[in-house]
């Protein structure tokens, strides 16, 4: 479902001096199955997530979703990718502050025009199941950390991804928080998604539903 | 379907509007400032040209003075017959008028004096006046006034007459027969008409003479030569033909929109340099959103479909809402202040309404200068940061 072949990623810093973020990296993740990426700061899970994720394009090698080359994919179908397959979770919520919770909701579905009565179908599924239904109309500035990730797991789902990806998902709530997170990520394990986590969080490390961890060290894969 | 006009895309800008309310208000009064200033000037300057049109095609054909050391004097009505000779020439008509210095309210008057043959202007101060009847006027030896002689007249608590101090230091009193219409023309204001009888006793002009001669020639193509004949036979004579006084008028105006034209650069100078301001940045906030929208799918497209609804919405409305402005600015409330810098050298201030002249080229001009521009310089630089990876902007 997801393979990156001999992936490097080097980021220019300045005009001249590069920071090799990722080397040779090979990695496979299958239709269903739950991996983690673990390891440091800056050891490189992050830019591996964005990769996937077709933000950002590797220097060299290739990112294949799904049998498409999304690494070659030009940046409207990039765009694209990301709207039908993928729902990212980022570390910082990555919200639009001024608006609702609602609002931040649909904003991935916006493009698409959608059937105005299915959408608020879907909506209230979700923010049932995520029990912030009196929360619908608050702006998400005004909602707690736990609340406001929340919001930002319905915004990665609404599209119905088949891909989930989080990145540092527990890094700003408390360890409450962080184990109802755990939570909501059991039940989005599926035989139908894959889901990708970035975390060196060890609330992680002993999870049942995580198929496979992988150790990430300096930009280069350590171990299965 | 693909061509249905997205509505959640519409309310995202729309809400976009008002979630960067404080930004886009100061934009939006400032926009709809400039537009208003850009606006109002093109409107007073197309008003005025519309009256300036109207003045030139009632301007005589000829006018003729007499010179004496380089300054007017009267004419000899004398002379009438020898002009009506000139072959070509359909009409001579003496005018007697002057200015008439009021100085309790220190102003001028123009005061006219017209015969009830003068068939012209029987016309001219006919569509200036409701009712029009000069043979009251001669019955009461009365006399009509402009809206503005009226009002100073009555500030001077002068209601039905006015005594007019003679040369000799006599006085003649004259009764008001009637007021021309305020909303007409801008030299109707300050104009007392009566008799020129009347005119030649205020003045204390003998009777056998004129101010000028006006001369109608029933070619038009003839007037220079009919002009040439008229220098010839009265080498003393200072001949002014339509044309010339076109001429002076056609310069008093480009003077004077010449200062308008000094506004509407310094505005359209403030309005460019608000867009460059804006064309050259974009707030660290909007580029976070546009890296936010581009990571949850949105194509480059999407984001600047978007910004051109918000910025056309923004545009538009202050557009509208400037000419609205504009409209009710020069045309209910007469303009006050921008349209003195054109008429400010009457010293009665005439209160003349400036013609409605709606001029769609010139709305066009404006929207073309304006919202198009505006446009351009929201779209270009979220163009630029939408085209740049999501996860860079987002960084």
């Amino acid at each position: 479902m997801i393979e990156l072949k001999n992936v490097t990623k080097e980021f220019k810093i300045g005009a001249k001096d590069k920071v090799t973020a990722l080397k040779d990296i090979n990695l496979h993740v299958g239709k269903g199955e739950t991996v983690l990426l673990k390891g440091p700061s800056g050891s490189g899970k992050s830019t591996i997530l964005s990769l996937i994720a077709a933000l950002n394009k590797p220097t060299s090698g290739e990112v294949i979703v799904d049998g498409k080359r999304v690494s070659k994919l030009a940046d409207n179908f990039t765009a694209l990718f990301r709207r039908e397959n993928i729902g990212f979770i980022f570390q910082r919520y990555n919200l639009i502050p001024t608006l609702s919770a609602k609002e931040n909701v649909i904003v991935p579905l916006i493009p698409s025009n959608p059937d105005p009565i299915k959408l608020e179908k879907r909506l209230q599924e979700l923010f049932s199941s995520f029990s912030l239904d009196s929360k619908m109309g608050v702006i998400v500035k005004n909602l707690s950390g736990g609340e406001q990730q929340r919001v930002a797991i319905m915004r990665s789902l609404i599209n119905n991804p088949t891909i989930i990806i989080a990145d540092e998902p527990t890094a700003n709530l408390d360890k409450k928080l962080s184990l109802e997170f755990i939570e909501i990520l059991r039940k989005l394990k599926s035989s139908e998604n894959s889901i990708v986590i970035a975390s060196h969080d060890p609330l992680f490390f002993d999870l049942d539903f995580i198929d496979r961890q992988i150790d990430i060290q300096n930009g280069e894969i350590q171990c299965y | 379907m693909q061509n249905k006009i997205n509505r959640f895309l519409l309310d995202f800008s729309v809400l976009s509007i008002f979630r960067r309310g404080s930004k886009n208000i100061f934009i939006f009064f400032v926009f709809t400032l400039l537009i208003f200033l850009l606006s109002s000037i093109l409107f007073i300057s197309n008003s005025i040209k519309s009256e300036l049109d109207t003045t030139l095609n009632e301007l005589p054909d000829i006018t003729v003075q007499r010179l004496q050391a380089g300054r007017a004097i009267n004419m000899p009505l004398s002379r009438v017959d020898r002009l009506l000779a000139i072959e070509g020439v359909k009409a001579v008509i003496p005018r007697v008028w002057g200015y008439y210095y009021f100085a309790n309210a220190g102003v001028n008057f123009s005061v006219v004096g017209i015969d009830s043959f003068e068939d012209q202007y029987r016309d001219l101060y006919s569509k200036l006046c409701d009712k029009f009847d000069f043979d009251r006027l001669k019955k009461d030896s009365g006399m009509l006034v402009g809206v503005g002689v009226k009002k100073i007249l009555q500030n001077s608590f002068y209601g039905d007459y006015f005594n007019f101090v003679k040369p000799d230091g006599g006085l003649t009193k004259i009764k008001i027969d009637g007021v021309f219409k305020g909303d007409t023309k801008l030299e109707s204001n300050d104009i007392i008409l009566l008799t020129s009888q009347k005119a030649r006793e205020i003045f204390g002009m003998n009777k056998n003479e004129a101010v000028d001669f006006v001369v109608k020639v029933a070619n038009p193509t003839e007037i220079p030569n009919i002009a040439r004949k008229i220098t010839t036979l009265y080498p003393d004579s200072r001949v002014v033909t339509k044309e010339d006084l076109s001429i002076s008028y056609q310069n008093l105006f480009d003077y004077k929109s010449g200062l308008f034209l000094a506004l509407f650069v310094i505005s359209a100078f403030t309005f460019f340099m608000i867009i460059y301001d804006k064309a050259s940045g974009i707030s660290s906030d909007e580029k976070r959103e546009i890296g936010i929208l581009k990571a949850v799918g949105w194509k480059i497209d999407d984001i600047l479909k978007e910004k051109f609804y918000e910025a056309f919405i923004l545009s538009f409305a202050s557009f509208v809402t400037a000419l609205c402005l504009s409209l009710f600015y020069v045309y209910f409330l007469n303009a006050p202040l921008l349209k003195n810098i054109f008429i400010g050298y009457s010293t009665l201030k005439p209160a003349f309404d400036l013609p409605f002249a709606f001029d769609f080229q010139t709305n066009a001009i404006i929207f073309f200068l304006t919202v198009p521009i505006y446009i351009a310089a929201t779209i270009i630089p979220s163009w630029r940061v939408a085209s740049m990876d999501a996860d860079e902007v987002m960084r």
